[in-house]
C-alpha cells in the first residue's frame, strides 16, 4: 500500500503548554491568596475587588478553565493528529481556538474580580463571555470531528472517545445552564429560579467535573501514559466498558450536590445511586491507567513523568471513591458546607488534573524542543513538592470539616447548641487553614520549578516546528463488528455519545419542570421589592454566597441554629439561586426572622459591613467599607423588574415605572432608623439596598405569624 | 482449550504476545505506537459494578415503592424532632426555676463565657453598647432588677432587634449572665460608651 506523507504541526500544542503553565501557576496563586485572606481578613484592606468573594471564582475558573483547560487542549492538538495519522483539520480554527480560548480567560480576570458575576459556581461568568464560549468551543469541536473525518486511522482510539465526549457534553452543560436574560451588556438574570436553577446548575456544575476535569484528562491518560511507558493498555474491553458506563453514569449524579436540600426525594435517591454506581466506572479508568504500567514499574521508579502519572492516577481513584461515599446521604449530613468538600476537590485538582498536567508537560517539552529535560533533579523535587503540598492541603481540611461539622451538630444533655455561636467552630478550625496555606505554598513552590525547568528546556532545545510522518490512506478493509464498528465511524460515535449524555439530564429536568407539586407553592411567598432586589445583586456581585449558604437542612442542629428548614417554594423568585457549597460563615436563609434564632437588627448589619470584627471580635469576614460609601445605582431598576416580570415573577403590570419610587421609600425608612441610632448614613447607599435584601430573608414564611 | 501463555489460533489470526507481562496484544490494534491488550475485567471489578447496581435498586424501590422511614426526608426529621422532645433531659427548658440575684464566682465565670460568646456581639466586651444598649450606666430601659433582666434575655425586646435566647441559652445560663451583667458590668467604665437609653435608676 502506498504511503502518503504529511507533516505534524506543533505550534499550537506550544501555544497551549505555554498558556497552561502561565493560567496554572497565576490560578494557583490566587488560591494561596485567597487561602490567606481567611486566615487575616484584612489582608485585602478593604478593596472589593480584593476580596474573598471576588477573588474565589477567579481562583476556581483560572484553575479549571485555565489551567486545566489549556493543559487538555494542550495535549488533544498533541495526540489527535498522531493518532489519527493526519493534520488537524484546520490550523486557523485552532488559532481561533486558542486566542478565542485566551481572551475569554483574560476577561474572566477583568470581571469576575469587578464583581460581574451571575452568581453561579463555575458558571460566573456574564452573557457575552458565555457566547464567546460557546463559539469558540464549537470551533474546537468543529476541528476535532473534521480532523477525525479526513484521518487515515480506520479506527479511533480509546483517549480519542474521551475527547468526543468532552466536547459534546460540555457544549450542553454550558448552553442550557448558561440561559440567560440580559438587563445589560454586564448584568443578566438565569432563566431558572430557585430549586429548579439549583437542580440544572449542579448538574452543570458536577459534570463540569466529569467531562472538563476527567473525560479529557482520561483521554490524555490513555494517550501519554502508554507512550511514557512505552506499554500497550492494560485492557481494551475496560476502556469500551468503562467510557460508555462513565458517561451514561456521570450525567445524572448531579443532585447529591443537594442532598437534604429541599429538591424532592425523588431527585436526591437519583444523586445517590448514580454516583455510587460511578465507582466502578470511574475506578475502570484507574486499572487501565495503572495497570498499563505493568512491566514498567522499574521505570516509574526513576522517571518524574511515570511518578507524576501514577499518583495523578491513584487520586483519580481515591476522589472518585471518595464522591461516591460523600453522595450517601449519612456522609453528605456531615460532610456538606464544609471544608471536606475543599479538600475532596483538591484531592482531585492537585491530584488528577496538576499531577498528568505536569506529567505531561515534562514528557512533552524535551519532545516539542528535540533536547532532553534540562534538570530530571529538579522535575523530581517538584514532584514531591506537589504530592507533600497536596496532603499538607487536604489532610488538615479533611480535619477541619469533620470537626466543624460535629460541632454545628453537638447538643448538650440539656438539649441546647453546644456551640451556638457559629464563630467558636471557625476559631476551633482556624489553625487547619494555615497549614493549608503551608501545603498550598509547597505547591506552588513545585510549579515555580516546573516553570524553570520548562524555560531552561526551551532555552537549551530548538523548537521542532513540524514532524514528518507517514502512512497509507484510509481505505476500510475487514468487517467490523461490535464496538469496532462505530470506532471506524466518527460521526455515529459523537452522536451515540450525545445520546448516551443527554437521557439523565432530560430524566431529571422534565419531571421537575413540568410536575407542579415538586415545588409546591406557598401563597405568602411574594417577590423581592425594588430596593431588596438591587440588594440581592449586590449580594451576588461581592460573591457572598461564597461563603454564606441559603439552604437550611432539614436536621434538629440546623433548625435549632438558623430556624425553619428551607422549602422549595420560598425560592420561586431566586434568580439565580443563593443556595451556596460552603459555609465559612452561618447560613443566612433565616437571617431576617425577627422571632427567629439569628437576627440581628439593622444596626448591627451596619458596623458588621463596616468591620466585622467590631461585632464579633474573631470573625473572618472581610470589611466592606465601599459599601457604605457606594451610592446605589437605580438607572437600571425599572429594567431588572421588566426583566423578572418576562422570568415570570408577577410584579403588577407597569410596576416598573413606580420601582424606583418604592425603592427609595423603604431605603429612607431603614436609613431613618439608622440614623435615629445614631449611625450617620444617608438613603442612598449600597449597604441599605443590601440590609434591605438580608432582613428579607426567609421572612415570608412567617408573614401570617 | 489453551492457557493464554501459549500461542492461540483465534479466528481472525495470530495473536501477539507482549512478553513482559505475556498478555495477548489485539492485533490491528495501533495507534501511533499504543498498542492494547486483550485483557478481561479483573472479575472484583465485574463484581464491584454489580454490588452498586444491586444497591442502587434497592435503594430507590424503597423509596419509591415502599417509602422507608430512613429515606423519605420529611419522616426523617420529624423522627429527628421527636427523638429530641422525648429526652428527658430536654425538658430542662421549661421546668420552673428560681430568679434570684448570683454572685458566686463559679455563676461569675459562666456569665462572663456567655457575655463574650453572645452578649459581646451587640453589647461590645466591655458592656459599653453599640447596637445594644449600654450596660454599665444607670440607664435601663427595662427595669434594672434580675427578673427584669432574666425577662429580657428570655423573650428579647423583638421591636428593638434583641431576640430571645430561650432557645440558645438554659435557664440557669441566662440568670447566670444577668447575675453578670448587674454584678460584673454594671458600674464599670467602658472605653466608648454609648449615650443612655431608658430611665435613671439610682
Amino acid at each position: 500500500m502506498e504511503l502518503q506523507k504529511f507533516t505534524y504541526d506543533n505550534k499550537l500544542s506550544r501555544m497551549f503548554l505555554y498558556a497552561t503553565v502561565l493560567w496554572g501557576f497565576v490560578g494557583m496563586l490566587v488560591g494561596l491568596i485567597i487561602a490567606t485572606e481567611l486566615i487575616f481578613p484584612h489582608l485585602s484592606g478593604g478593596i472589593s475587588w480584593l476580596s474573598f468573594g471576588r477573588l474565589r471564582p477567579l481562583h476556581t475558573n483560572a484553575v479549571i478553565f485555565a489551567f486545566v483547560g489549556n493543559g487538555m487542549f494542550t495535549g488533544i492538538y498533541y495526540s489527535t493528529p498522531r493518532l489519527l495519522k493526519t493534520l488537524m483539520f484546520s490550523e486557523l480554527l485552532g488559532k481561533i481556538h486558542f486566542w478565542g480560548w485566551q481572551l475569554i480567560i483574560v476577561s474572566a480576570a477583568l470581571t469576575l474580580p469587578l464583581g460581574i458575576t451571575v452568581g453561579k459556581e463555575y458558571a460566573e461568568l456574564e452573557w457575552p463571555i458565555d457566547i464567546a464560549i460557546a463559539l469558540v468551543w464549537v470551533v474546537f469541536g468543529l476541528n476535532l470531528i473534521m480532523t477525525m473525518v479526513k484521518r487515515r486511522v480506520q479506527h479511533i482510539y480509546v483517549a480519542i472517545w474521551f475527547y468526543i465526549a468532552t466536547f459534546v457534553t460540555v457544549a450542553v452543560l454550558h448552553i442550557v445552564n448558561s440561559i440567560s436574560i440580559p438587563v445589560s451588556l454586564l448584568k443578566s438574570y438565569p432563566v431558572y429560579a430557585g430549586i429548579q436553577d439549583a437542580l440544572v446548575q449542579w448538574w452543570y456544575g458536577h459534570n463540569a467535573v466529569a467531562f472538563f476535569l476527567t473525560t479529557p484528562y482520561l483521554g490524555l491518560m490513555y494517550y501519554f501514559i502508554p507512550k511514557a511507558a512505552n506499554r500497550p493498555v492494560y485492557s481494551y474491553k475496560l476502556s469500551i466498558i468503562h467510557f460508555w458506563a462513565l458517561i451514561f453514569l456521570y450525567i445524572w449524579a448531579g443532585p447529591h450536590h443537594l442532598l437534604y436540600s429541599s429538591l424532592p426525594d425523588w431527585a436526591q435517591a437519583l444523586g445517590v445511586v448514580f454516583s455510587v454506581m460511578l465507582i466502578a466506572p470511574s475506578w475502570g479508568g484507574m486499572i487501565n491507567g495503572l495497570l498499563t504500567l505493568r512491566g514498567a514499574w522499574d521505570k516509574v521508579r526513576v522517571d518524574p513523568v511515570l511518578k507524576m502519572f501514577v499518583v495523578g492516577v491513584t487520586a483519580y481513584g481515591m476522589s472518585t471513591f471518595e464522591g461516591p461515599m460523600l453522595s450517601l446521604k449519612s456522609v453528605n449530613a456531615l460532610s456538606h458546607f464544609t471544608d471536606w468538600t475543599i479538600a475532596h476537590v483538591h484531592i482531585g485538582a492537585l491530584g488528577w488534573n496538576g499531577m498528568i498536567t505536569f506529567g505531561m508537560i515534562y514528557w512533552l517539552v524535551p519532545r516539542l524542543f528535540n533536547t532532553k529535560l534540562k534538570s530530571v533533579k529538579m522535575a523530581n523535587a517538584h514532584f514531591w513538592l506537589a504530592t507533600t503540598g497536596m496532603l499538607f492541603f487536604a489532610v488538615p481540611l479533611y480535619f477541619a470539616g469533620f470537626t466543624q461539622s460535629l460541632m454545628w451538630k453537638e447538643f448538650t444533655a440539656d438539649g441546647y447548641l453546644k456551640y451556638p455561636n457559629f464563630i467558636e467552630t471557625v476559631v476551633q478550625i482556624l489553625p487547619m487553614y494555615y497549614l493549608r496555606v503551608v501545603g498550598g505554598t509547597l505547591y506552588l513552590t513545585g510549579v515555580v520549578l516546573l516553570v524553570v525547568n520548562v524555560i531552561n528546556t526551551v532555552k537549551a532545545g530548538k523548537f521542532v516546528e513540524t514532524e514528518e510522518d507517514s502512512a497509507p490512506a484510509l481505505h476500510p478493509h475487514g468487517v467490523d463488528k461490535g464496538h469496532r464498528l462505530i470506532e471506524g465511524k466518527p460521526v455515529l460515535f459523537t452522536i451515540l455519545a450525545l445520546v448516551a449524555i443527554l437521557i439523565g439530564g432530560i430524566v431529571e429536568f422534565v419531571p421537575m419542570f413540568m410536575v407542579k407539586n415538586n415545588v409546591p407553592t406557598i401563597a405568602s411567598v411574594q417577590p423581592y421589592t425594588p430596593l431588596e432586589l438591587e440588594g440581592r445583586d449586590i449580594y451576588v456581585r461581592e460573591g457572598c454566597y461564597v461563603c454564606h449558604s441559603q439552604m437550611v437542612r432539614p436536621f434538629r442542629s440546623e433548625v435549632e441554629r438558623y430556624g425553619d428548614y428551607t422549602k422549595a417554594g420560598e425560592t420561586v423568585y431566586d434568580h439565580p439561586f443563593q443556595f451556596g457549597s460552603k459555609r465559612t460563615g452561618p447560613d443566612l436563609a433565616r437571617e431576617g426572622v425577627k422571632t427567629g434564632k439569628i437576627y440581628k437588627p439593622d444596626s448591627w448589619h451596619y458596623n458588621h459591613f463596616e468591620n466585622p470584627q467590631k461585632m464579633v471580635a474573631q470573625s473572618i469576614m472581610p470589611p466592606y467599607p465601599s459599601l457604605l460609601s457606594n451610592t446605589l445605582n437605580t438607572g437600571s431598576t425599572a429594567k431588572k423588574i421588566r426583566v423578572m416580570q418576562t422570568l415570570g415573577v408577577p410584579y403588577p403590570e407597569g410596576y416598573s415605572d413606580k420601582a424606583v419610587e418604592d425603592l427609595k421609600k423603604q431605603a429612607h425608612g431603614i436609613a431613618q432608623g439608622l440614623r435615629d441610632g445614631g449611625i450617620d448614613v444617608t438613603d442612598d447607599k449600597e449597604v441599605i439596598a443590601l440590609i434591605a435584601y438580608i432582613q428579607r430573608l426567609g421572612t415570608d414564611i412567617h408573614k401570617n405569624q | 482449550m489453551t492457557t493464554e501463555k501459549q500461542p492461540i489460533q483465534h479466528k481472525d489470526g495470530d495473536y501477539e504476545i507482549d512478553t513482559l507481562t505475556n498478555r495477548r496484544l489485539l492485533k490491528d490494534h495501533e495507534y501511533d505506537g499504543i498498542q492494547e491488550l486483550d485483557n478481561d475485567l479483573p472479575s472484583w471489578w465485574k463484581w464491584l459494578f454489580i454490588v452498586t447496581i444491586v444497591f442502587s435498586i434497592i435503594y430507590v424501590v424503597r423509596l419509591w415503592v415502599f417509602h422507608s422511614d430512613d429515606l423519605v426526608q420529611k419522616k426523617e426529621f420529624d423522627k429527628e424532632m421527636v427523638d429530641a422532645k422525648a429526652n428527658p433531659a430536654a425538658t430542662a427548658k421549661t421546668e420552673a426555676f428560681e430568679i434570684k440575684l448570683l454572685t458566686d464566682d463559679a455563676a461569675m465565670a459562666s456569665g462572663k463565657e456567655t457575655w463574650s460568646k453572645i452578649c459581646s456581639v451587640c453589647h461590645l466586651a466591655d458592656g459599653g453598647g453599640l447596637v445594644g444598649p449600654n450596660m454599665t450606666d444607670k440607664y435601663w430601659i427595662h427595669g434594672n432588677k434580675i427578673e427584669n433582666l432574666f425577662a429580657v434575655i428570655e423573650n428579647g425586646v423583638i421591636e428593638k432587634g434583641m431576640i430571645s435566647y430561650k432557645d440558645q441559652l438554659t435557664p440557669k445560663q441566662r440568670l447566670e449572665v444577668a447575675s453578670y451583667v448587674l454584678v460584673k458590668i454594671n458600674g464599670t467604665t467602658p472605653a466608648n460608651p454609648k449615650a443612655p437609653q431608658g430611665d435613671l435608676y439610682e
